[in-house]
């Protein structure tokens, strides 16, 4: 490992600067992208994580501070044992530090020209990106690590979000697709948390009290917790003289492990059947247990996916869209939790069942017979250009090395994915659909309406 | 009197008709791209749809990808997305977007194809009827959409009796109705040389493009000059309440709407520097900020002149948009409309301006940041005879946008009390609350509801 060290400075300004400058950072490694672009990364000694893609297409930049921490870490602490904090405390992340007072975080990046700023949480992690005029550089950073160290959470404050948070969830909930996707994860989980929701539910949010998500923030909010994403138009020789100066300082902290219940091989096929009051027509969701992204197979699971999904020639939309039985159908991996999914949206009067009829035939297919040379080429193509779409988008590029370091702990799996297609046959994809699609394997949720034309 | 109504709503633009020798084409260089970008622009749109046959354009344009006179839907498109692209085409009140994106290395072999699919489209029968019972399906399930629903409600009000009353996707009874021979005619007016417009991000140099487009072009025949129509949005006196009746939601979707601005309005920078900070900027604006911020009563606020699409020949309409919690629904619309009171009568507080025109002169670089950016600010200007301003122009012209100004533009582009309000959620509960609300306002003055509608009165 090469060790990069700050660049020298006259002893006066070294005296000035001691307390921020006082941490180094390491080069970990360079990993080089398919179009010849490199990612590099860095470490400090507080554990801090950053990742810098530099390009100057444009004098702009997209910068992003990801957390090891989501619903899953919540609901198995001994502390806290509840979903929605993650979430909730997310929101309060914008609500206010002593020297940016509630409201001034929004302001001051609205004003810098900041695109797309806003905050996620899912099951495993949390982030929070904006885009930026790439001069802005200095001043995001200060904010951001501000409210990484310094935050207030005030209790009148928490109050007000969680109405907000409230209405998220109601939102989410008059979603028949939401209900699908919930009950979904209850069926296939019994033991890992991915059962649990992300938002919590209305009783958990409105009970969160102060000192939990005061517990919750000095826990899970360190720097040996974080990583940084920077992609854009911004040199090494910038970037890190500031990551020292706002983060250097920041003291790594013990994070609780992850109490993660490992799930059970699944023996026998498990089912849903039920309804939501704002359906107007049926929702067909499967989920097929897979392993984990950094399992070899997943490889020729994506491709499946694509074979399946992608395209006016998906084989899903050919055999329910354009014959009329369904308005959208399609299949995607998940990874944590590891799924292979089809979702299906009916059209009206054409119940689960057809569709579930139609879904189990073309499974038979694919375990019977190769999907041939042509469909396997338009899979691979379809992938790869959905990849250079991605990669083209300083934000997507981000979002995709961040989103698979958090769940395989390598940033470039997204990358070593898209290489190893090339290697697969339509042999794989084959033997893919036979050892995964089966009955034993397979949970199944319908959603119907609650009552036939009462909204109608 | 529904052709009388239609016939007063609608004013005439002519059009010059230049003499063309050689395609419009809008370039944009990516030299280290990995894809090329290729649009189709066909500047007439589903405007154009005959009344009672709404949804013409979009079947029309949808066909046209499935299958040609060589090839079978089938075939077509496996050729296409075996060279790693896509086809995918949208449309709109007055012009259809072809979109292709693909691996550079296929780029040529794919403007084959699509030249196929523009000059030979083969409008099988089959296909046809396939394509028409998926859109029905579609149009079914807006049904599921709460906010979908909203916008259909404001349209079908303040746009009656003009083409833009029902969406491009058409109407339940519209597009089963729609005959091939609709489509092929429909085909003959709008696929000529004078209504192409090519536009292309790609690694590859202009000359080659211009060579490869022209020869496309050429192909195509002359065409009869359309003539733009605008029509102009039925605003209100007074309040207008639609109830669109969906039971049991946990949330209620609220949409405001009254008429908005043209691409070319004189006052379009002053009123996007306005709305920006009432509703327009999530996070910042005021409504956000007291709707959500202070109150708690909504996930989502939002307003802006873009519910339509971009700025256009058409006024389109300006909305304010939130989806509060069932029980915060009629308190939240009356909050909404005192903040607009507020905000029509006295603009914007002084560092709500210098936000605005501050966040948005900081952010206009990542208008242009990425090839394809850029040229979609290219397609704007050639579409709406707006040009594209430089960095400096904007900041000066976003600079002269003063709250004197601001409330001028206000006062002469909109209305206090004109507003068609859609309100999605069950309508026995928005009664109890009205009246709950409203306790202690004189009767004349209380809001009413003004119609209640279901789902598929919308659709049908």
């Amino acid at each position: 490992m090469k060790s990069v060290m700050r660049r020298p400075f006259s002893l006066f300004m070294a005296l000035l600067a001691l307390p921020i400058w006082g941490a180094s950072y390491e080069k970990v490694a360079e990993k080089k992208l398919f179009n010849g672009e490199v990612v590099k990364e860095y470490k400090l000694p507080n554990g801090l994580k950053v990742l810098l893609l530099s390009r100057s297409q444009a004098p702009v930049l997209t910068y992003q501070v990801w957390f090891d921490v989501g619903s899953l870490n919540e609901k198995t602490d001994q502390k806290l044992k509840k979903t929605g904090l993650a979430h909730l405390f997310e929101h309060m992340m914008f609500r206010g530090t002593k020297k940016y007072p509630d409201g001034k975080f929004d302001e001051l990046t609205s004003r810098m020209g900041s695109d797309k700023q806003n905050a996620t949480t899912y099951y495993y992690r949390t982030n929070y990106f904006e885009s930026v005029p790439s001069y802005q550089l200095e001043k995001i950073m200060e904010l951001e690590s501000d409210r990484m160290a310094n935050l207030i959470l005030d209790g009148a404050l928490l109050e007000k979000e969680k109405g907000a948070v409230v209405g998220e969830l109601r939102r989410a909930l008059d979603n028949p697709s939401r209900l699908a996707w919930d009950e979904l994860m209850q069926l296939v989980f019994n033991e890992a948390p991915y059962r649990y929701t992300v938002l919590g539910t209305e009783e958990e949010i409105k009970g969160f009290t102060l000192e939990e998500a005061q517990y919750f923030y000095k826990t899970f909010y360190a720097p040996n917790n974080a990583t940084i994403i920077v992609v854009g138009d911004v040199k090494e020789e910038t970037l890190l003289p500031l990551v020292d100066k706002f983060y250097g300082s920041m003291k790594s902290q013990e994070i609780p492990k992850l109490n993660f219940k490992e799930e059970p091989p699944q023996k026998k096929e498990r089912k849903w059947d039920g309804k939501h009051p704002q359906a107007t027509s049926e929702i067909l969701l499967l989920g097929y247990r897979i392993p984990s992204v950094n399992d070899a197979e997943i490889t020729a699971l994506s491709l499946l996916a694509s074979h399946l999904s992608n395209g006016m020639e998906g084989r899903l939309r050919k055999a329910l869209v354009d014959k009329g039985i369904a308005v959208s159908a399609s299949a995607g991996v998940s990874h944590r939790p590891d799924l292979f999914e089809f979702s299906v949206a009916l059209s009206e009067k054409h119940p689960a069942e057809e569709a579930l009829k139609i879904i189990d035939r073309e499974i038979a297919l694919l375990h019977q017979s190769k999907i041939g040379k042509a469909a396997f080429e338009r899979a691979l193509n379809q992938e790869l250009l959905s990849a250079y779409g991605s990669v083209d988008n300083n934000n997507s590029l981000a979002n995709m090395l961040g989103e698979y370091l958090m769940i395989s702990g390598n940033y470039m799996r997204g990358i070593e994915i898209l290489e190893g297609y090339k290697k697969l046959s339509e042999s794989d994809l084959q033997k893919a659909a036979k050892k995964y699609f089966t009955k034993e394997n397979r949970s199944l949720v319908i959603v119907r309406p609650a009552k036939k034309g009462k909204t109608s | 009197m529904k052709a009388l109504l239609f016939l007063l709503s609608v004013s005439l633009v002519l059009n010059a008709a230049p003499t063309e020798v050689e395609p419009r084409l809008l370039y944009e260089e990516d030299a280290s791209g990995l894809v090329s970008d290729i649009q189709v622009v066909l500047k007439t749109g589903s405007s154009e749809d005959p009344i009672g046959k709404t949804g013409l354009t979009n079947i029309l344009a949808e066909l046209i990808l499935r299958g040609t006179k060589k090839q079978d839907r089938q075939k077509f498109q496996s050729a296409i997305e075996k060279l790693g692209a896509t086809l995918a085409v949208g449309v709109f009140h007055d012009r259809i977007i072809f979109s292709g994106t693909v691996i550079k290395e296929n780029t040529f072999e794919f403007m084959k194809l699509l030249e196929e699919a523009l000059l030979q489209p083969k409008f099988d029968e089959t296909e046809f009827n396939s394509l028409k019972v998926e859109m029905v399906n579609q149009i079914a399930h807006i049904k599921n959409s709460n906010n979908r629903l909203g916008g259909l409600a404001i349209r079908q009000e303040l746009f009656k009796g003009t083409p833009l009353e029902k969406p491009s996707i058409g109407t339940l009874s519209s597009v089963r109705g729609l005959q091939i021979v609709d489509i092929r005619r429909a085909y003959n007016n709008t696929f000529h040389k004078q209504n192409l417009l090519f536009a292309v991000a790609s690694p590859f140099k202009e000359t080659q493009w211009k060579t490869v487009l022209k020869e496309m072009w050429m192909k195509f025949p002359d065409g009869a000059q359309k003539t733009r129509r605008v029509f102009e949005p039925k605003v209100p006196e007074g309040l207008t309440l639609i109830v669109v009746h969906k039971p049991k939601t946990s949330t209620g979707v609220l949409t405001f709407a009254q008429k908005g601005i043209t691409a070319q309005d004189s006052e379009r920078f002053t009123l996007g520097v306005g709305n920006f900070s009432f509703g327009g900027e999530p996070l910042v604006s005021r409504l956000f900020r007291t709707i959500r911020g202070e109150l708690g009563w909504t996930y989502a606020i939002n307003s802006g002149y873009g519910s339509m699409g971009p700025l256009s020949y058409q006024p389109g309409i300006y909305t304010i948009a939130s989806t509060p919690s069932v029980e915060f629904t009629t308190k939240t619309l009356f909050k909404t409309l005192s903040s607009w009171q507020d905000y029509m009568r006295n603009g914007l507080k002084k560092d709500e301006l210098t936000l605005a025109q501050e966040s948005l002169v900081n952010s206009y670089p990542f208008e242009f940041e990425s090839a394809e950016k850029r040229l979609g600010q290219k397609i704007h200007s050639e579409l709406y005879d707006v040009p594209v301003l430089s960095q400096e122009e904007y900041q000066k012209t976003l600079q002269a946008a003063g709250n004197k100004e601001l409330k001028k533009a206000l006062k002469d582009r909109h209305t206090e009390k004109g507003w068609v309000i859609a309100l999605v959620a069950d309508k026995d509960v928005i009664a109890t609350q009205l009246a709950e609300e409203q306790k202690g306002t004189a009767p004349e003055h209380q809001l009413k509801i003004y119609s209640v509608v279901m789902p598929t009165d919308l659709i049908k």
